[in-house]
């Protein structure tokens, strides 16, 4: 496989720390390595896609930012998007946190820095080697848009939506339709979807949300079945609206319980959920709220009104000469994802609901179930190589972070500054709910001296049930690291959100005290 | 045909493989008119001849087991592995979460019936290694058939391929695969355990012999054990231990039944019954991922 490595400088932020020239001789053995200002520019992007194609690049490592910088950012993305055209499979391309998780953290030890950077991207090279290619179905978009909340910014979206020939079904839940005075700004607007053919009103309970970008399966209480390409929630900030709405849309949420957007400046009608927009609830002033109105059309539009949308299937498969069918997984998933197939007896994905958590690939007692974007044999090799970074003393410790609540939690703390131990070695991983408690055994055989596991906290997880279930598997794990001579305080796991990336990190540098206190562990 | 010659012995076990073996009765003739068995623990040959196939069952525990291990790997072209000890340290392997001093201690000195005990100590006494060991740990092997112990039908198979030159080989799924128990809350897709309380089965008046054991609240390995021996044990209404070991993509047994039990049964099955290492590593422990309690912790 021909794999390309891309480092960049981020303008100095991470080259003021780590040696990249240095590193980049040490992978001179891969198709192509180049080190780049920062990825984000014209030039540096025209000359990856030209070494793409002129060194046949099937997989490529992007050591930079995080991968969260690329999403939240307007337009970052874009990167990726050129990847995919030049052939690329999204499967085959690996970030590596260096500005968030290593020059910004340990800028006063360049040297660790350095040594970190060099682990941390071998990891991400044997993702790309270790992974096939994710397969990418077509979806023809359905022109149809569910607005949920008949607030005036809800309004106004739908508005515009059925005036470009969308059909939109308004959508309040029983004891949640606004009472509306007449208001002359949003009197005609009611007025034109009231009588416009293409638009519905309906009050009801959801009872089933499933599906992606393009076509998202709806069931409402009464029976009634819905197809929609897109989702615009443009609720009151109320929590308990929120959490009635929290298992089916799966929006990341902020402390105070509420739905959040993408990024509170530059995407605030976008969120984490590709498909689904958010608009302000109810008492927003006008004037703000009907520019956000228009931005959520242009939005929808940009999405379901140009052709098929490549999906790209994410999920957990089944090694059907290993399972059983004891039906396990289809006990774990929240989602209804896994199955019994009716001929084979055996478990099967049904592709349209798994959101490829991985909670199922964990609780699977044969090892038949695995991720499509972090195998086991991935991650096991990734752990072994994070034990082999010994640039600095002191006890060192796997900080496992799921994607969700971890690795932001991680990367916002250096972000913001927090220097902590080049010691800490994080591996992200989908959700905490995919942390298999093999891992943490291997992770102490491979000479780890404490595993910190960073996962979202009580009700944040955005797979539901993935931070609940690792819980439970750890309580039972301990006894099995006690067993081992393995103290069972060696597996820390903590709660965060996003922006208590300084919570996670003091949490994490306490770990590292307490576990300097217990004295070295090794594999003997 | 030539018949082959096949040499086979015992290391620390209780002999059962080789009962099995002898459990073909009649059938075993089938087996010797193309097998001639130049060594066993019954004809008491102390060396071990060039053989084309070595059998052994049995864990590595002493220095004794390691120099039959290794003459019998340097003695035969193919080596096979019989039984759960030879395959995964068995039973034997749960001494790995002690250490070896304590052991001996307990064995010799502290037992309740032992009076001025002494840990013996002398030259032609085989030294007790530090950990128990799996066959292929100590030397290479060639075909494992677990089981404790496996079935003489499924021995007679794997003799029969090797005799015929071809890779014997072990069905690939779980227990629940083989299994003939009627599952129903296991394949309905909801977020509930399947129970709300645990039972140990002499706790119960009655078990359903018909029904899935973890759907009546009754701890089972199957989900986290290779099919292959016969559902012996669920057949006989008694739920399954494990002795098959793990299939071939879990990493290990224990980790795994943890991960399952978490959402099916109350905290976890009552936190497997108040043993989760005995109950999750009966068998394989010195092949589980970290085989042994840490020396000197």
């Amino acid at each position: 496989m021909n794999v390309g490595l891309f480092l960049s400088r981020v303008d100095g932020a991470v080259s003021s720390t780590v040696d990249l020239d240095s590193l980049a001789k040490k992978y001179k053995d891969l198709a192509s390595v180049k080190v780049y200002d920062n990825l984000l520019s014209g030039a540096s992007q025209k000359s990856i896609i030209d070494e793409v194609a002129a060194k046949k690049l099937d997989g490529v490592v992007l050591a930079g930012q995080s991968p969260l910088f690329y999403k939240k950012t307007r337009n970052a993305d874009r990167i990726f998007g050129l990847l995919r055209e030049a052939g690329v499979n999204p499967n085959l391309i690996a970030t590596v946190n260096m500005k968030e998780q290593v020059a910004m953290p340990h800028r006063s030890h360049p040297k660790e820095a350095t040594a970190k950077a060099k682990v941390m991207i071998d990891v991400a090279i044997q993702k790309v080697m270790m992974s096939k290619p994710v397969e990418l179905v077509g979806v023809t978009p359905k022109r149809r848009v569910l607005v949920i909340g008949t607030t005036v910014a809800g309004l106004f979206a739908g508005q515009g939506l059925a005036a470009m020939g969308y059909e939109v079904e308004f959508l309040d839940l029983p004891g949640r339709e606004p009472v509306r005075a007449a208001n002359e700004a949003v009197t005609p607007t009611l007025a034109y979807l009231q009588n416009s053919p293409r638009v519905s009103f309906v009050v009801s309970e959801i009872t089933d949300f499933y599906g992606y970008p393009g076509n998202f399966r709806i069931a409402h209480a009464d029976g009634r079945k819905l197809r929609v390409g897109a989702v615009i929630v443009a609720i009151p900030e109320d929590a308990e609206y929120t959490d009635k709405l929290y298992p089916y849309l799966r929006l990341e949420r902020n402390d105070n319980g509420t739905f959040m957007n993408l990024h509170a400046d530059t995407a605030t009608v976008e969120t984490a959920q590709p498909g689904i927009f958010m608009l302000p609830g109810a008492d927003a002033d006008i004037t703000k709220v009907i520019p956000l109105a228009d931005s959520a059309c242009a939005l929808v539009d940009g999405l379901l009104g140009h052709g098929d949308i490549q999906h790209e299937l994410f999920v957990s498969e089944v090694d059907e000469s290993v399972c059983g069918g004891c039906g396990t997984c289809i006990k774990t998933c929240i989602f209804g994802a896994a199955e019994l197939d009716p001929v084979t007896k055996l478990s099967s994905t049904n592709f349209k609901r798994c959101v490829g958590c991985g909670n199922c690939v964990s609780a699977c007692p044969t090892g038949a179930r695995e991720q499509v974007s972090a195998t086991t044999a991935y991650l096991v090799s990734a752990i072994k190589t994070l034990a082999s970074y010994k640039a600095s003393k002191g006890p060192k410790v796997l900080f496992l972070a799921c994607e969700g609540c971890g690795m932001p939690g991680l990367d916002y703390a250096g972000k913001k500054g927090v220097e902590y131990t080049a010691n800490v070695l994080p591996l992200v991983v989908r959700c905490a709910g995919r942390i298999d408690t093999q891992l943490i055994l291997d992770a102490f055989r491979e000479g780890f001296d404490g595993v910190a596991i960073c996962k979202c906290k009580n009700d944040h997880c955005l797979n539901i049930v993935g931070n609940v279930d690792l819980d439970r598997r750890a309580n039972l794990f301990r006894a099995v690291l006690k067993s081992r001579g393995i103290e069972s305080e060696r597996l820390r796991i903590f709660g965060t959100i996003e922006c208590e990336g300084g919570y996670c990190v003091e949490n994490t540098v306490s770990f590292m005290d307490y576990l300097k206190g217990l004295g070295g562990h090794s594999n003997g | 045909m030539d018949k082959i010659k096949a040499a086979t012995g015992t290391l620390q076990g209780c002999f059962g493989c080789h009962i099995a073996l002898l459990d073909l009765h009649e059938e075993l003739l089938d087996i010797l008119a193309s097998v001639d068995i130049v060594r066993s623990p019954i004809n008491d040959v102390k060396e071990v001849p060039k053989v084309a196939l070595g059998i052994l069952d049995g864990s590595v525990s002493n220095t004794d087991n390691e120099k039959v291990a290794k003459s019998f790997r340097e003695n035969s072209d193919k080596l096979m592995a019989l039984g759960t000890c030879a395959c995964f340290g068995g039973v034997p392997g749960l001494r790995n979460l002690f250490k070896l001093d304590d052991v001996l201690e307990r064995g010799y000195v502290t037992t309740e019936s032992t009076v001025d005990g002494k840990v013996p100590s002398s030259k032609d006494i085989p030294k007790l290694s530090s950990h128990v060991r799996a066959l292929h740990q100590v030397v290479d092997v060639d075909y494992k058939l677990p089981g404790c112990p496996p079935t003489p039908a499924r021995i007679k198979e794997f003799l029969t391929a090797i005799v015929k030159g071809e890779e014997p080989k072990l069905p690939g799924k779980n227990l629940c695969h083989e299994c003939t128990r009627e599952h129903k809350e296991m394949y309905v897709p909801k977020r509930e355990f399947l129970t709300d309380s645990v039972h140990a089965i002499m706790e119960l008046d009655s078990i359903d012999d018909k029904m899935c054991f973890l759907e009546q609240g009754v701890l089972c390995l199957g989900p986290a054990t290779r099919e292959g021996c016969g559902s012996r044990c669920v057949e006989g209404n008694t739920p399954c231990r494990g002795c098959m070991g793990p299939t071939d993509n879990a990493l290990e047994q224990g980790a795994k039944m943890i991960n399952a039990l978490a959402s099916i049964l109350p905290a976890g099955g009552l936190m497997f019954m108040e043993d989760v290492v005995g109950v999750g590593y009966r068998y394989s422990l010195p092949v589980s991922i970290y085989p042994h309690l840490e020396e000197g912790k």
